[in-house]
């Protein structure tokens, strides 16, 4: 080190003092950083310093074939990839006029719902964290990897499967699938009750999460809140619900809202919809096997795919909240622009910099935890 | 598993005393066996590494665990892609930590850039500005390649053979070159890394250069270092 850095630093007089929280720091989800204003251990303002995890994807996919691309998208939210390649997907199926065979349909709900459970374990594990509490989140960590060897089996891929195409998806599940993954969902419904007892039900988290970071309905409505941080204020607002794409609208299940708007609503909302995922499952598996015909809608040779000019916006619920893609096409082999509307790039800046004001410093990291915002999403 | 050897043979200075080999090959074999690595998720991989860590794959009975702070860690891991504004920062810790340091790239993205090949924004052969001792290759790699490769890790540093540490010393000022060309000329950290070589006594001919000299040329007193001297040369004038 170089003399100079030993010296101290005389502060004006004054209880304020400004304090960077992140890029490396364990209570930061993923490569974010905060420009923190605290006075004692009291926040007064928070600036987000978002850019660690920038690719540029938006104008990657413009270099690239509409195929290549496929390979692009699930990278742009690392815990929950496949809602990213359902939704580009549509999107090119969209400008082609494509229909994707109803047993496509069927399994892309199923792989949506896989990847939903995944995410919200490890949601609640990481936050279970922040609040100093391990066991959940290893808890969480495990069980998660039990959903990834499901994926594995069905796709070859832990984390990034790359299972959908425009048209459908790449191949039919093997053979016994459906009974291993019927299996493991009895597990996972075994577990919410230990689940309960110790993370959701007990004191410790309940009384750290109350009232922390709280976003009332017309605020989360005025910032662009989306998915469970919103249904946590009380607004039942589901897009597979109210504007239903793939087999959505065949199948039962319940909206999860709670009341409150705080770190608490927000995981109880999370622990709901992980039951309401299980239920859809049941009956994806209960289903596909009556549905027959092809997985894949026969596609042009997509080395030299020529999608016809035109102009689409698809949204799916992915795990963190409403996903969209707004593409445009010349009628050329590569998109011309491609834009994604991820709902992190709202939860992990605008709302965090305003619920993080009055808040402690040490909720900070809990708060982030609970709307579940994923960097490489913010940055892309 | 056989692997590339892309380790840099280094000459190790040579001792009088032949307790000291002794001695230095009793220290790898208990660092090797006891690795803090900095919690640092610099791209997607970090992903794969909560499951290598907790019950299922369990990294930690080979003796690596995380740690939070670069002063006290072992290993830097860079998971993944490594934007410009991040490699700053990697950069920065990396000269934070202390000697010796092992640097593990995960991720084709730290070889060649991977699939962002193309991508404006990002640094695409991470070997350029940082000395790496293991490259783990995959997209990402599993849990089961993570521990592999840290293994792979801990038998080199066993027989002496990570010292990326030591390359980086000897070799400063082509990495610092590097590191200009990505950040501009007045690119400067707070570690002074050539005072750093000259204490380990790993000072070469590479260590300064044309590359050294334009950072001393741009490099300026801290803002707490003036202001000590305005306070001090103050509280002469009134004596």
């Amino acid at each position: 080190m170089r003399a100079e850095n030993y010296e101290s630093i005389s502060h004006p007089p004054s209880n304020e003092f400004e304090l960077n929280f992140g890029p490396n720091h364990p209570g930061i989800e993923g490569n974010y950083a905060f420009r923190v204003k605290v006075n004692g251990d009291q926040v007064l303002e928070a600036k987000a310093d978002a850019g660690y995890l920038h690719r540029g994807f938006e104008k990657l996919m413009e270099g690239r074939l509409w195929i290549q691309n496929l390979a692009l998208v699930p990278r742009i939210c690392v815990p929950d990839p496949v809602p990213m390649e359902v939704c580009y997907s549509q999107a090119v199926e969209d400008l082609c006029g494509l229909q994707a065979p109803e047993r496509a349909q069927w399994l892309r709900v199923m792989q949506l719902e896989m990847s939903r459970i995944a995410a919200h374990l490890f949601a609640f594990g990481g936050h279970a964290a922040t609040t100093g509490m391990y066991t959940p989140s290893f808890w969480g960590v495990a069980d998660r990897d039990l959903m990834l060897d499901r994926f594995e089996e069905l796709t070859g891929g832990r984390v990034y499967s790359i299972y959908n195409i425009p048209g459908g998806v790449r191949r039919d599940v093997p053979d016994g699938f459906l009974d291993r993954l019927a299996s493991l969902l009895d597990y996972l419904e075994s577990r919410l009750a230990d689940y309960d007892n110790l993370f959701f039900r007990n004191q410790v988290f309940i009384r750290r999460a109350r009232d922390i970071g709280v976003l009332t309905q017309a605020k989360a409505l005025k910032w662009g809140v989306t998915g469970p941080n919103l249904r946590a204020t009380g607004l039942a607002f589901d897009v597979r619900r109210d504007d239903p794409y793939l087999v959505y609208d065949q199948i039962e299940f319940d909206v999860v809202t709670e009341e409150g708007g705080d770190c608490l609503a927000r995981n109880l909302v999370r622990r709901g919809e992980l039951q309401q995922s299980i239920r859809i499952l049941r009956q994806v598996t209960a289903r596909l096997p009556d549905i027959e015909g092809p997985v894949r809608a026969p596609i042009p040779n997509p080395l030299a795919w020529n999608v016809p000019a035109g102009e689409t916006y698809t949204r799916v619920e992915s795990s963190k909240g409403e996903l969209a893609y707004y593409v445009v096409s010349t009628g050329g082999d590569k998109p011309y622009r491609v834009h994604v509307r991820g709902p992190s790039s709202m939860h992990a800046v605008q709302v965090l910099e305003k619920l993080a004001i009055g808040a402690r410093l040490e909720d900070i990291a809990q708060i982030m935890f609970s709307l579940d915002a994923c960097p490489p999403e913010v940055d892309r | 598993m056989k692997r590339k050897d892309i380790s840099i043979p280094v000459e190790q200075p040579k001792r009088s005393n032949p307790l000291a080999n002794v001695f230095d090959e009793l220290m790898d074999f208990c660092r090797s066996r006891s690795m803090f690595m900095l919690h640092y998720c610099t791209g997607c991989g970090a992903i794969e590494l909560p499951p290598a860590m907790t019950s299922r794959f369990d990294m930690e009975r080979l003796g690596i665990q995380p740690m939070v702070t670069p002063r006290q860690a072992d290993i830097l891991l860079i998971t993944g892609y490594v934007s410009i504004k991040t490699l700053k920062r990697v950069i920065m810790t990396y000269e934070q930590m202390a000697s010796p340091k092992y640097v593990v790239g995960i991720c084709s993205c730290t070889v060649n850039g991977g699939m962002y090949w193309q991508s404006y924004a990002t640094a695409k052969v991470l070997k350029d500005y940082l000395p790496v001792d293991i490259y783990i290759a995959g997209c990402m790699p599993r849990p089961e390649a993570v521990i592999e490769g840290l293994r792979e890790l801990m038998s080199d540093i066993k027989q002496g053979k990570a010292n990326s540490w030591q390359r980086y010393y000897k070799n400063y000022d082509y990495y610092l070159g590097n590191q200009q060309k990505l950040f501009g000329d007045n690119w400067q950290t707070p570690t002074d890394i050539i005072a750093e070589a000259r204490h380990y006594n790993l000072i070469s001919e590479q260590t300064e250069g044309k590359h050294t000299a334009v950072l001393q040329q741009h490099q300026k007193p801290l803002e707490a270092f003036e202001a000590r001297l305005k306070h001090q040369q103050g509280q002469a004038r009134e004596q």
